[in-house]
């Protein structure tokens, strides 16, 4: 997933000689809260809701009016990313800076930008469901050919997957997550149990009092 | 009393041997009810028109479905949902999946011209086929064509959902619209096909709030099940106050059900089937259309159902079931099946870990409480 499937546009700016005033309009109207600055068409940094507010509060050591100049308020220079970066190293260096956006340069151009908010849908629609489907959950041997080995048992079983989510674990397994299309996916974990695999969802079926 | 609805050719919806949703069960069914000695007298409903059909699903997918039942080949089926592992292609599958959407639009006329106010379809409860595509053993949802001919005469109907799993063809098919109520009560979609059903699918539009779902942990049980029912469907049906009630009244939520673990007993489908007949006396003047549902433990099948048409028919619910029929079924009903009708109690060892799952169905409950207050509680 890129971010340019993810960031959003056309991106609303302010030139860099609009006044707080003026750019805390914007961004109450429209319900946003950053605003890339641009000087001549070259962006010169970011403008959140927060850098106004702060700037603007008697707590700031050099209070400023709504006549200022958003430079005054403004980060400058801005942490960027490119269109075809993919979205976890966005998520990253947001993560890294601590920063709520990112403009996205092209070349130069300003042609997106990508918020906090754009992640949490990035989320949901890397974990989300989007078709019927059931979770299946493998704890895999962390050994080269057992994802290849589960996948190909399902292909066997003309069951089709979804989504597949892998992450480490502590004990060194291999945390597996699918989505796949079928509901019948208890006699498909008995299957993957007879050609030992861990499975950890769904479990073996609650046997009645005899 | 109940206006029974089957006919034979609902045996026809059939998608082979090694697949879960099998006739057998509607014939182990009636089988029961006549050793039982109350033999159900259904009436045999016409099949639903292709127009009927199409008053839910898209003209597209209506058509695939009748090239693949008559036997052409067609590679882009799968986009439909069709020669999957759950949905497999067989002759004729038009013509029987219009059979059971059948019975159940004909049970929602038989409410409509007052002639009666309570219907049980035996098949049918079709959930999950969706606009465009087939789903989860439903190729046509006859249940959202039996509220679409309500939706049309004017009345608000409100669906309520017992299945093991979410109703999410229903749901998504009156998503806005604001004369429906779809009400779903199932194991979690975390873990559970289709994967759907959370608190925060509320509906859209100016149905905001009238999408209610109560996902329920794997391991329920009765008692949390019954508690989590209570808190929310009365208060909802109160509110929305409807003309009739329509019951997808799958039995997969019993503990022996091989698809997933809600852990129900009979007694809680029993005592659920009442509870049920009691908001319909309070809410719809009575009118309630039932359908079944999933069920894929052919024993539990039968006896669940069985209890369903014995209560909805105000019959007592014998102890004991039929030796003959024991006897018969004897190569589908497994090692597990007892003597009686309803479950031993208790029916199961005790699982670790009950208190903590009520729990985490309270805080649920709760949850999709401070969401429905915010719209119209």
């Amino acid at each position: 997933m890129l971010v340019k499937e993810m960031m959003r546009r056309p991106v609303t700016v302010v030139p860099v000689g609009a006044t707080l005033g003026e750019a805390n309009q914007i961004l109450q109207a429209r319900g946003f809260r950053h605003l890339p600055v641009m000087d001549q068409g070259r962006l010169v940094g970011v403008l959140t809701d927060r850098d106004i507010r702060f700037a603007t509060s008697s707590l700031c050591p050099e209070p400023r009016s709504g006549d200022d100049p958003v430079s005054l308020a403004m980060s400058s220079p801005p942490l960027t990313a490119d269109p075809l970066d993919p979205v976890e190293d966005a998520a990253r260096i947001m993560r890294e800076h601590k920063i709520g956006c990112l403009p996205v340069l092209d070349g130069g151009e300003l042609v997106g930008i990508l918020t906090g908010m754009d992640l949490l849908d990035a989320l949901m629609s890397l974990t989300g469901v989007t078709k019927p489907s059931s979770r299946l959950e493998v704890a895999l041997v962390d050994r080269p050919g057992e994802l290849a080995r589960l996948t190909a048992l399902l292909a066997t079983r003309h069951v089709n997957i979804h989504s597949i989510l892998t992450y480490p674990t502590p004990d060194e397994a291999v945390r597996t997550v699918l989505r796949v299309d079928s509901n019948q996916i208890r006699s498909l974990a008995d299957d993957l149990r007879a050609a030992e695999f861990n499975v950890l969802w769904p479990l073996p079926k609650l046997r009645p009092v005899q | 009393m109940t206006v029974l609805i089957h006919r034979a050719e609902y045996a026809g919806y059939d998608f082979g041997p090694e697949h879960p949703f099998t006739p057998a069960r509607l014939a182990m069914l009636l089988d029961l009810l006549q050793g039982l000695g109350h033999p159900a007298t259904p009436l045999a409903a016409p099949a639903a028109t292709r127009e009927d059909i199409l008053s839910i699903h898209d003209e597209a997918y209506v058509a695939m479905v009748e090239a693949l039942d008559r036997g052409e080949a067609r590679p882009e089926a799968e986009r439909f949902g069709l020669g999957t592992p759950d949905n497999p292609i067989f002759p004729g599958m038009d013509l029987a999946a219009r059979w059971l959407v059948g019975g159940t639009l004909h049970g929602a006329r038989m409410l409509m011209d007052g002639a009666d106010t309570r219907v049980l379809q035996l098949g049918g409860g079709l959930h999950h086929a969706q606009k465009d595509r087939a789903a989860g053993f439903c190729l046509y949802n006859d249940l959202a064509v039996a509220i679409r001919a309500f939706v049309d005469h004017g009345w608000r109907v409100a669906y309520l959902d017992i299945d093991l799993h979410h109703g999410d063809g229903v749901q998504n098919l009156f998503y806005d619209n604001d004369r429906v109520l779809t009400i779903s009560l199932h194991e979690t979609g975390h873990y559970l096909y289709p994967g759907t059903g959370h608190i925060q699918e509320l509906g859209s539009g100016p149905a905001r709030g009238l999408s209610v779902n109560v996902p329920l942990e794997p391991f329920t049980e009765s008692d949390s099940y019954l508690e989590a029912f209570e808190s929310v469907v009365p208060r909802v049906l109160e509110e929305f106050s409807p003309h009739v009630l329509v019951v997808q009244a799958g039995a997969d939520a019993h503990f022996a059900d091989p698809l997933g673990d809600l852990a129900l007993t009979t007694q809680a489908f029993e005592t659920l089937y009442r509870r049920i007949l009691d908001l319909a006396k309070t809410h719809t003047q009575g009118r309630a259309l039932f359908t079944l549902g999933g069920g894929y433990d052919a024993q539990v099948v039968a006896r669940v159902w069985a209890i369903l048409y014995l209560t909805l028919m105000d019959l007592p619910i014998p102890e004991a079931l039929p030796v003959a029929w024991l006897a018969r079924w004897k190569h589908l009903l497994g090692p597990e099946v007892g003597r009686t009708l309803h479950d031993p109690v208790p029916a199961f060892e005790a699982l670790p870990g009950r208190e903590e799952r009520m729990r985490r169905n309270r805080d649920v409950v709760g949850r999709l409480q401070d969401s429905l207050l915010r719209y119209w509680l």
